[in-house]
């Protein structure tokens, strides 16, 4: 998931930097103001867990293992704001210990795990729960959606930013979106195992730790609308990433989607690539597309949303009562 | 000090009738009531779930989560009692150990971390230092203020916690199971360094044999209750007592 | 000798080295190879061994080239090609220099200099804690697999795999977050009131 430096384009970087560095700083802001002298140690923490959360190891096949990225767990927890700076620090701190993920880079990386995962993760989980409800079900289908939601629109941001760093007339990107997506439907997949499976363990044994961010779900209108302004644009890229396969093959299908679905995506005009005519091409990739698009599209979905209702239903009706939890 | 005239001097810590309990949960405290005498040191027994961190807990006002504006007075720290208005004044005065010291060492450097007190207390930075030097010299770890707080060995941990606590002057410290899976030489310096400190000492702790080494009175606990208090060969050496509550007599008080 | 260099120094050369790095067209042979020079030579100056580098860049490689590869393969021509190789010497080079200056600026003193290039107190608060509690619920973590394998008796499931390896990462968290709660304790037995006067001016002061 971490994009090095090399990969995208000066330019690239220092746009996504400087949203990144609004959007940071911006989740600094509230975090001062939101919540007491609690909020340090919270946020320090769960940076440090997310930290060594990534370091457990999930097989997926022989020599391939995911992990988990966090950002979505993060949020749910300890809510956008500080989820988004212990996203941050993670990165950074991957960076300076490890040197991974570029220095330039890290502005996109960034604003993939740290802001579509945490501040687009919590607006997509609200979004879910406004129709299950606020119960515990809830809030673990919603970060089900909402984890693999991120992955899925950091992947289709990612595809933007790879377009818009190298000249677009010498590349057809089609594929390079083909791949990136199907690829991380996988990951999205996983994330969204994790995190719900994660979420539900904490609401089983201690589920007073994450009613917090249940409170923070009431906010003023100004508020509500933001999240839902970032929800529509998490779920629209999400989508996007699944078009942007189909669009090589019928480009007509994609548009009447688009209208279908009345979205105005604005990617047709700074994205010609997406629907452009792509017989010419001679293609390794031909009968793999159509495998990778029905996966990443059909088969993505449906798992998200049979592993969200198995995760919904496996929880007991009533909640372990508080005292075991308090201890001594 | 003008706190000393509304008390008698002769009580550093006070607790009338504390009680105590978790929202929606059982009774942790019950009726909980003793005093300390400056320089005393206290030994708090009792088994596991008997309430003893909780307790000590009280004397800093971290627990209850919620401390009320106006002063109770269920718990009073040489006279001032724990209330909210009063809750910076008491943590100045109650020097507090927490059981696993990763807990308390929070900074990256022993110097920042030993630092962290004084500076809240409004030292000068050239202040704050000197109170860095001493309090590490006081538990025989000068010198140690470049260190990392990540390359320390437990007791050591231990000692750099107990520096930070000294560094702000307390007159009262608390420490919960301070000796907990010390080696026996870690555990004898720490007992030495305690051995030195001149205020109020309240220990918990399942070690009864520092215990006997180390307290003027004991104070047994079980179930959320003071079960026994007096001088701690008395206790400690009932053995009817200490076996109701899962106890054992230390050896050094058999015959 | 880079080691002892002023922090800003190390910061202000990688970032110029980096920037060069991803700049330079690769067409411009002289050009490139002049870049990597100088990072290499960074590098024996401050007597970094070859062999840590060569090994950290065999596991750094492949990610890159997962990424980089998609260009080429979806093209026809050469076109392809060379962005495939521009991105992979942009790539390892920047990637040499940030092992560099990993090597030569020390956690803390990174942390000090963002200090004083005014990252906001609370920031550099939260990051130095998290620093601190990565190692202890890295030990932690370790604990827990160790004591889990211990009681792994067969070979366990994809499913159960996952499932465990998930209530891992839950255990961690609830773990994480009484921690948090006991330092935050901790914290405020030493006075602390939220303001993090504890970060400022310490180690620029010190003798």
């Amino acid at each position: 998931m971490h994009i090095q430096d090399g990969v995208l384009s000066p330019v690239v970087c220092a746009a996504t930097g400087a949203i990144s560095l609004g959007a940071v700083g911006y989740s600094v802001h509230r975090l001062k103001q939101s919540v007491g002298d609690r909020t340090i140690p919270l946020t320090g923490m769960m940076a440090a867990l997310v930290f060594a959360g990534q370091m457990v190891n999930f097989p997926i096949g022989a020599p391939v293992s995911g992990h988990l990225l966090g950002g979505v767990l993060a949020a749910t927890v300890v809510g956008p704001w500080a989820g988004c700076v212990a996203m941050t620090l993670v990165l950074f701190v991957q960076w300076a210990l490890f040197s991974d993920g570029g220095l330039f880079a890290l502005g996109a990386n960034v604003l993939h795990m740290a802001v579509i995962g945490s501040w687009g993760g919590h607006a997509v989980r609200l979004f879910v729960q406004r129709f299950i409800g606020d119960s515990r079900k809830g809030i673990v289908v919603g970060s089900v959606v909402a984890a693999w939601a991120s992955v899925m629109a950091a992947a289709a941001l990612f595809c933007l930013e790879f377009r818009l760093s190298w000249p677009p007339s010498e590349i057809d990107f089609s594929k390079v979106f083909t791949l990136m997506v199907s690829f991380h439907s996988l990951i999205g997949l996983g994330e969204a195992l994790i995190t719900g499976v994660a979420i539900s363990f904490v609401l089983n044994q201690r589920p007073e730790l994450i009613s917090g961010s249940r409170r923070l779900s009431r906010g003023s209108s100004v508020e509500t609308i933001t999240r839902t302004l970032v929800a529509g644009l998490v779920i629209a890229l999400t989508i996007a990433a699944f078009l942007s396969p189909f669009a090589s093959n019928d480009a007509d299908g994609l548009e009447a989607v688009l209208a279908m679905l009345n979205i105005d995506l604005n990617f047709t005009g700074s994205v010609p690539g997406l629907l452009e005519d792509y017989d010419k091409v001679p293609v390794p990739f031909a009968a793999w597309q159509s495998i990778a698009v029905s996966f990443a599209g059909i088969g993505g979905t449906l798992a998200v949303f049979v592993l969200a209702w198995l995760l919904g239903k496996a929880l007991p009706a009533a909640p372990p009562s508080l005292s075991e939890a308090a201890g001594e | 000090m003008t706190d000393s005239k509304v008390t008698p001097a002769s009580v550093a810590v006070r607790v009338e009738r504390l009680s105590f309990r978790y929202p929606g949960g059982p009774d942790v405290l019950t009726d909980i009531s003793f005093t300390i005498a400056p320089g005393e040191i206290i030994g708090l027994v009792g088994p596991s779930g008997a309430g003893k961190s909780t307790l000590l807990q009280h004397l800093n006002g971290l627990l209850p989560s919620k401390l009320s504006d106006t002063s109770t007075n269920v718990i009073s720290i040489d006279g001032v009692p724990v209330s909210q208005p009063t809750i910076s004044e008491v943590r100045r005065r109650v020097g507090f150990l927490f059981q696993d010291p990763d807990d308390q060492l929070f900074c990256p450097t022993v110097f920042e971390d030993v630092a962290f007190g004084p500076l809240n207390l409004g030292l000068t930075n050239d202040d704050a230092r000197q109170r860095v030097c001493d309090s590490l010299a006081s538990v025989g770890l000068a010198g140690y203020e470049p260190r990392s707080t990540l390359r320390l060995s437990l007791g050591e941990r231990k000692r750099v916690c107990l520096a930070g606590v000294f560094a702000c002057q307390p007159s009262v410290l608390a420490l919960d199971e301070p000796f907990s899976s010390l080696d026996p030489r870690a555990r004898r310096t720490l007992i030495g360094i305690l051995k030195q400190f001149s205020g109020s000492q309240i220990i918990a702790t399942h070690d009864l044999d520092v215990v006997v080494d180390l307290c003027h009175r004991v104070l047994l606990l079980d179930g959320g209750q003071l079960r026994a208090a007096g001088p701690t060969a008395d206790i400690l050496g009932n053995a009817a007592l200490m076996e109701r509550h899962g106890l054992e007599v230390p050896w050094r008080l058999r015959r | 000798m880079c080691h002892r260099w002023p922090p800003f120094a190390k910061l202000f050369a990688a970032i110029a080295m980096i920037l060069a790095a991803t700049c330079v067209p690769i067409t411009h042979g002289p050009l490139v190879g002049i870049v990597a020079c100088v990072i290499f030579f960074a590098h024996t100056l401050a007597r970094i061994p070859l062999a840590y580098v060569g090994r950290r860049l065999l596991f750094f490689w492949p990610t890159l080239f997962l990424m980089a590869i998609s260009l080429p393969l979806s093209q026809a021509g050469q076109k392809g090609w060379l962005l495939f190789v521009t991105i992979l010497v942009r790539g390892t080079l920047s990637f040499s220099t940030a092992l560099w200056l990993v090597n030569v600026m020390p956690f803390d003193q990174l942390l000090a200099t963002l200090r004083r290039l005014r990252v906001p107190d609370v920031l550099l608060a939260i990051l130095s804690l998290m620093y601190r509690f990565l190692f202890v619920l890295w030990d932690e973590l370790d604990r827990m697999r160790i004591a889990r394998s211990a009681r792994l008796f067969r070979k366990p499931s994809l499913w159960e795999t996952w499932r465990s390896a998930a209530h891992l990462v839950g255990r961690l968290l609830i773990r994480a977050l009484d921690r948090a709660d006991r330092i935050h304790g901790a914290m405020l037995s030493r006075g602390w009131d939220g303001r993090s006067r504890w970060i400022e001016q310490l180690r620029e002061d010190r003798p």
